[in-house]
């Protein structure tokens, strides 16, 4: 069973990032399979150079540079959400692919979860 | 209404109880799962879904406690209710263990939901035939 984690918001609004980023990271640890997906303002979690601790938080970048180190196996992003926020995928903390058909990939998965 | 091959469910609730109406919806989901012949194999509290397991709300007495409610329902029926240790540390929902970890003034957990890891939730993925999930309404 391949699971995919959406995250739609962006880091540092609130904690459900970090909470769905958690979850990814419990599957691959249980060697479940497991991708990521950023969509919507999601997208801004792939900015590169958080200043988190002008805003008192830990920055999310480290975590996500890890995912591929914890087994995740991939990180897809909406290319529309990316080109709407101006994000460029090769300065990600993280390698990302973009997606054009984001029902697809998530049809593809057989358990989405969306917190 | 006896469904002809029961079966089993994993419900994770990511929704407070007053703050969102998911701890109730997913009570009266899990009534109807049982009433159909099905089985529950546990219920998982995530995020902000683990207030839900707070001993101390203390809603007036002429609305419904939906913590009391779901604790009877979990006792009734012997469903296990875990709590994320993560998301219950962050919020201040601890038991006694995690009380004496984290040397902190008192215990709020109510039973007979337990603290545990994700690692419960990977399980529910694994084993359950359905994972059902009540989230607030954003």
């Amino acid at each position: 069973m391949h699971t995919l984690i959406v995250i739609d918001r962006p880091p540092y609004s609130d904690w459900q990032g970090r909470e769905s980023l958690d979850m990814a990271f419990a599957l691959a640890a249980f060697d479940q399979p497991v991708s990521l997906m950023f969509r919507d303002a999601g997208v801004n979690w792939l900015r590169p150079a958080h200043e988190a601790a002008a805003v008192g938080q830990k920055s999310v970048e480290k975590a996500l540079s890890a995912a591929a180190l914890f087994g995740v196996h991939a990180v897809y992003a909406d290319q529309q959400s990316l080109e709407r926020y101006g994000i460029d995928t090769q300065a990600a903390p993280t390698p990302v692919t973009p997606i054009e058909d984001t029902a697809g990939t998530i049809r593809a998965h057989d358990h989405v979860v969306c917190l | 209404m006896a469904h002809s091959t029961p079966l089993t469910y994993t419900l994770v609730i990511t929704g407070a109880p007053y703050v969102s109406q998911a701890p109730q919806t997913a009570l009266d989901f899990a009534r109807a799962v049982i009433a159909a012949g099905h089985r529950i194999e546990r219920v998982f509290l995530y995020g902000d879904g683990i207030h839900l397991a707070s001993a101390l709300a203390s809603p007036p007495s002429d609305e419904i406690n939906w913590r009391d409610a779901w604790c009877a329902f979990l006792q009734e029926q012997g469903v296990p209710g875990v709590a994320c240790v993560a998301s219950a540390l962050r919020r201040g929902v601890v038991d006694s263990t995690e009380q004496a970890r984290y040397e902190l003034s008192g215990a709020n957990l109510a039973r007979p939901f337990d603290i545990a890891g994700l690692g419960e939730w990977v399980e529910g993925l694994r084993q359950s035939s359905r994972v059902i999930y009540f989230h607030p309404v954003n």
